[in-house]
């Protein structure tokens, strides 16, 4: 049988900018209160049109779990990793808090732990899996987010994907995200 | 027999070899207080990197020391290995310079880095080869015991012929190791995919050039400071040299800076085009005019030539403005690759920029941690001016 390959697909045209996701996340987690401590994040893209003809949409992300992985190539004691699922860990005890993974991530999706004096971000709630979806994922209202197995073409997420069209965020620097945005 | 003069000389050197050191006591006490206060509070509390620019001002001090040691090194080994006999007449200082400047650069990469014991330990449990840091600690690591080594050789009383061929060995690797860890730190930033400011071969070979450059600037100012600007006529040669060196070292700069930073702006509305304009005319614009062209390259550039490298003390003051712009130098070229967001500054995506662009001004400790770097250059180097002969007799 072939390993599980974990992804979030995302329809970002369901969200309504609510932020259950991020709450969801820093109680789950236990991220620290703070303006650049954050695992996920709710961007409130630019107004169209004219008044009174206005629309605005929204792109919540986080870590994109890349399959091509910058951070932790950079990383000088293998403290980020990637299961064999594909989601990208950091081990907390090896980070020396060099910050490279950060200068490195071209999604901004890391920052300095004070509390786990490491560097974190999303895990996808790896230690709720496979039992339970992610944080994020379960209170969604509008069910933004779907997480599950694109390699298992039953899973709620490989349909999605088979169903619609989808981009993945800056496909110009190679790094094969994990998160797939529907159109 | 000394001379009533060489008394007032020798005397008058100690004074102020004594009061460089006092002055670095200074600046170790408050860099002192300040790493106190690091442990005491964390980084994050006192430091003002941020998500978006994690590097800063220690990272910047760090690249300053470290790659001006190691182009002291590269200088000492044309002396050592390739016989270039006018810079081996500088030998001793090159190479007691070069080692107590690299500890300095430790102070700031220790400083820096939130766990610097457990990255020695885990760089041998657990090492990513492909990790550019990796390479940096293991090269660095390297150029310090090879540092040491020729500091053994030099000081070693009644040398014998085989001493002298174990120096030109040791001064060669010095040398090559040198040039491929400061090659290497252009990777460490050149491999951030991030950031394609510091992508390709660019960085590399300019911190190797400019390093060079420094290690001859700095020997130009060091003995000018320790001569008291009245260098002996038996150096003249060697400053002349060092000073053609320097000269050459920014006029090849300049060649580099004009094609990095066209090919930059070529890149719009690339991250590197936003780096460069950052440079030019945004937040970094007067570090870079004022520091990195007129402090780095013109002032220095103008006096060498207008001088024709025969001044010495037109070759001292070349040597020190430069060493002043360097700085500027070294930080611009750390916070630029690091100021285009990788996300858009907009509401909700907890990305804070002005004018498009990530901020960052290192905060008053990060500066009393740039003192610390300084205050152990500034007392261990003239604690060996005070208490050993630097002066190379023979070689």
């Amino acid at each position: 049988m072939a390993k599980k390959r974990y992804a979030i697909v995302l329809d970002a045209s369901k969200c309504l900018n609510c932020k259950a996701c991020t709450v969801a996340c820093k109680l789950e987690n236990d991220v620290p209160v703070g303006q650049e401590t954050y695992r996920i994040w709710v961007t409130e893209n630019r107004l169209h049109g004219n008044f009174p003809n206005l629309t605005q949409t929204f792109q919540p992300s986080q870590c994109q779990h890349c399959e091509n992985t910058p951070c932790a190539s950079v990383c000088p004691t293998n403290a980020t990793y990637k299961t064999e699922e594909g989601v990208v860990l950091v081990d907390y005890d090896k980070c020396v808090l060099c910050k490279a993974c950060m200068t490195a991530c071209p999604y901004d999706a890391r920052f300095v732990d004070e509390h786990l004096a490491a560097v974190e971000k999303c895990t996808m709630c790896y230690h709720r899996l496979p039992d339970r979806d992610p944080a994020c994922v379960e209170t969604c209202p509008t069910k933004v987010r779907v997480f599950g197995d694109i390699n298992d073409p039953e899973s709620k997420a490989s349909k999605l994907l088979a169903k619609n069209s989808y981009y993945r965020l800056k496909p110009s620097v190679n790094t094969r995200p994990r998160l797939f945005y529907v159109d | 027999m000394t001379t009533h003069t060489e008394r007032v000389s020798n005397l008058a050197s100690k004074t102020l070899t004594t009061s460089l050191i006092v002055i670095g006591i200074i600046l170790l006490a408050i860099g002192g207080y300040a790493s106190l206060q690091v442990f005491l509070q964390g980084h994050e509390a006192v430091y003002a990197v941020n998500r978006e620019v994690p590097w800063g001002l220690l990272i910047a001090t760090y690249a300053y020391f470290v790659i001006t040691s190691t182009g002291l090194a590269f200088i000492g080994g044309l002396g050592h290995a390739f016989g270039f006999e006018k810079y081996s007449k500088m030998s001793k200082r090159i190479v007691v310079m070069a080692f107590v400047i690299l500890l300095a650069g430790f102070t700031q990469i220790g400083m820096e880095i939130g766990h610097p014991i457990r990255l020695m330990i885990y760089l041998i449990l657990s090492p990513n080869l492909n990790a550019p840091i990796v390479w940096m600690g293991v090269f660095y690591g390297i150029e310090l015991v090879i540092l040491a080594v020729e500091l053994y050789i030099i000081f070693k009383p009644n040398k014998k012929e085989s001493d002298h061929n174990t120096a030109k060995i040791v001064g060669f690797f010095a040398l090559l190791v040198g040039v491929l860890a400061t090659s290497n730190l252009g990777y460490v930033f050149g491999s951030l995919n991030a950031r394609p400011f510091y992508h390709g071969v660019y960085f590399s070979i300019f911190l190797v050039i400019s390093g060079i450059t420094a290690g001859a600037a700095l020997l130009l100012a060091i003995h000018n400071i320790i001569y008291k600007f009245n260098v002996p006529e038996n150096l003249y040669s060697s400053m002349k040299a060092l000073g053609k060196l320097m000269g050459a070292g920014i006029g090849v700069m300049i060649f580099l800076y004009l094609w990095k930073i066209l090919s930059s702006l070529y890149t719009q509305p690339g991250d590197s085009y936003l780096a460069a304009k950052a440079l030019l005319t945004g937040p970094l614009s007067i570090n870079f005019w004022v520091g990195e062209l007129v402090l780095a390259v013109i002032l220095p550039l103008a006096i060498i030539v207008f001088s024709k490298a025969s001044n010495m003390k037109a070759l001292g003051i070349a040597g020190i403005v430069f060493m002043i712009g360097l700085f500027f130098t070294r930080y611009d070229f750390i916070v630029a690759g690091q100021l285009p967001p990788m996300r858009e500054g907009l509401a909700g995506s907890g990305v804070h920029t002005v004018n498009g662009l990530a901020q960052y001004a290192p905060s008053a400790t990060e500066w009393m941690i740039f003192a610390l770097g300084w205050g152990v250059f500034l007392v261990l180097y003239f604690l060996a001016e005070r208490f050993l002969i630097l002066d190379t007799k023979e070689h």
